[in-house]
């Protein structure tokens, strides 16, 4: 990491896969190669990937030296995955090393007035992700029995852990946000696990 | 995993998300507060939003929030939780009045607690707050205080307390063409030459930085004060408006 909103990426023979157009500058024997449809997940996965317009377009980035990666000037949060699976927005993923493979998993009614789709991307294994977070650092925020949260889809970036997640219209809400240009739906997390969000609305 | 998990309990009360400019969390214990639509980005606890017009706060929303134009843009957070609030990915600070007034622009005020009345300011898209209690805002920047007298660039300006409002100030060579060049009317909009000019005692908030996003708010004061014009003043309106589409 460098700052906050540059990721640096030292390669010694390895391979890191990043978000397409994110390398902004590297030094060394480095290759990049687009990881196919599907991201390197196989046809499958490519095929919901088609079907469902959550896109994701990741390269491979094989080699030594050093590589840059940034988007936006966003910030960039990494975050470690120990055999467990990360959800996380497909607009808000950065890079992955390690031994992970990305899917798409239906999450319900969500996004319909957004266009955020109604999928989302699922990272699953054990590694290394970093994740965007827009206007300003990502917000973790712990989700246990008692206390349940609600959140802006436009400002989700990504969760983790044994959670239940839920749409709600509810009147209060959708007053909260206005009408036009607001989001009808909030997402209601429920059970154990950790949810991510970013300061700014997409 | 390096980053600092928060949860109902660590977030902080009434104050920015550690290490985080750019969310505020607001603990709300009973007392409502009056917050920005769209300000949200989550909560925690047994929150409810009401709309200005059908809340069961209706004394309290007529006597403090006097501003039809914006009643909109806003609505009432009632009951017992943690609200995080963003805006844009400005920086957001909360600031205390005690007795005070403090004007504001629009799109900069995301938040204030009951203890607070707000009023339209007569300066277009700007708002004023009286009385005592806690307000939030949102700066393209850190803000910067200053104090008169004072000439800011308006697209830079956040807002002002306890001195009077500004008036426009042209710089005097601009000044001096634009009298010698007749019909010269269509050059004032470079901006660089029009200042608002604060004099006497008081504070002036500065932002670093010369962007205003939301126009919207300008736009309905505008639309609000043509009620006043009469039918030939809006045909004439409707003429130089339709001419500066067109160019």
């Amino acid at each position: 990491m460098q700052g906050n909103r540059m990721l640096v990426a030292e390669l010694a023979n390895e391979t890191i896969r990043a978000i397409s157009g994110s390398m902004v500058a590297y030094d060394g024997a480095v290759t990049f190669k687009n990881a196919g449809v599907g991201g390197g997940d196989g046809f499958k996965a490519a095929f919901k990937r088609k079907m469902t317009g959550e896109s994701l377009s990741l390269m491979d980035v094989t080699g030594s030296g050093t590589v840059y990666f940034a988007v936006d000037a966003q910030d960039i949060t990494i975050l470690e995955l120990a055999n467990d699976t990360l959800h996380v927005e497909a607009s808000q993923l950065l890079a992955l090393v390690g031994q992970l493979r990305t899917d798409v998993k239906f999450t319900g009614l969500r996004g319909a007035t957004s266009g955020q789709g109604l999928f989302t991307t699922t990272v699953t294994g054990t590694g290394t992700i970093a994740v965007l977070s827009a206007g300003g650092p990502i917000i973790a925020l712990e989700v246990a029995p008692q206390y349940p949260l609600v959140v802006d889809p436009d400002a989700f970036v990504a969760f983790h852990g044994q959670l239940n997640q839920t749409f709600v219209t509810d009147v209060t809400w959708r007053s909260a946000v206005g009408g036009g240009n607001g989001e009808a739906f909030s997402l209601r997390f429920d059970g154990q696990g950790i949810v991510y969000i970013q300061p700014e609305e997409r | 995993m390096s980053i600092q998990i928060h949860n109902p309990g660590t977030l902080p009360v009434n104050d920015n998300i550690p290490g985080n400019d750019y969310a505020f969390c607001v603990d709300l214990a009973g007392t409502p507060w009056f917050t920005s639509k769209g300000a949200m980005i989550a909560y925690y606890g047994n929150v409810a939003f009401e709309p200005l017009s059908r809340t069961n706060l209706t004394a309290m929303v007529a006597s403090q929030f006097s501003s039809p134009l914006y009643a909109d843009d806003w609505v009432v957070a009632q009951g017992q939780g943690k609200l995080i609030l963003g805006d844009r990915g400005y920086n957001i600070n909360s600031f205390d009045l005690d007795d005070g007034n403090l004007t504001i622009r629009a799109s900069n005020l995301l938040a204030f607690e009951p203890g607070l009345s707000l009023k339209q300011s007569i300066v277009p898209g700007f708002l004023t707050l009286l009385g005592t209690g806690k307000f939030l805002a949102s700066s393209n920047g850190p803000v910067m205080f200053a104090e008169p007298p004072l000439r800011v660039d308006p697209q830079a300006l956040v807002g002002w307390a306890d001195c009077p409002s500004p008036s426009h100030h042209f710089d005097a060579a601009w000044m001096h063409s634009f009298l010698s060049v007749v019909g010269g009317f269509f050059g004032m909009d470079s901006d660089e030459e029009r200042q608002f000019d604060f004099t006497g005692a008081g504070t002036v908030l500065v932002q670093s930085s010369e962007k205003v996003l939301d126009d919207g708010h300008v736009y309905r004061h505008i639309e609000s004060q043509t009620v006043q014009l009469s039918q030939a003043s809006l045909l004439q309106l409707h003429r130089s408006i339709g001419a500066r589409i067109q160019t």
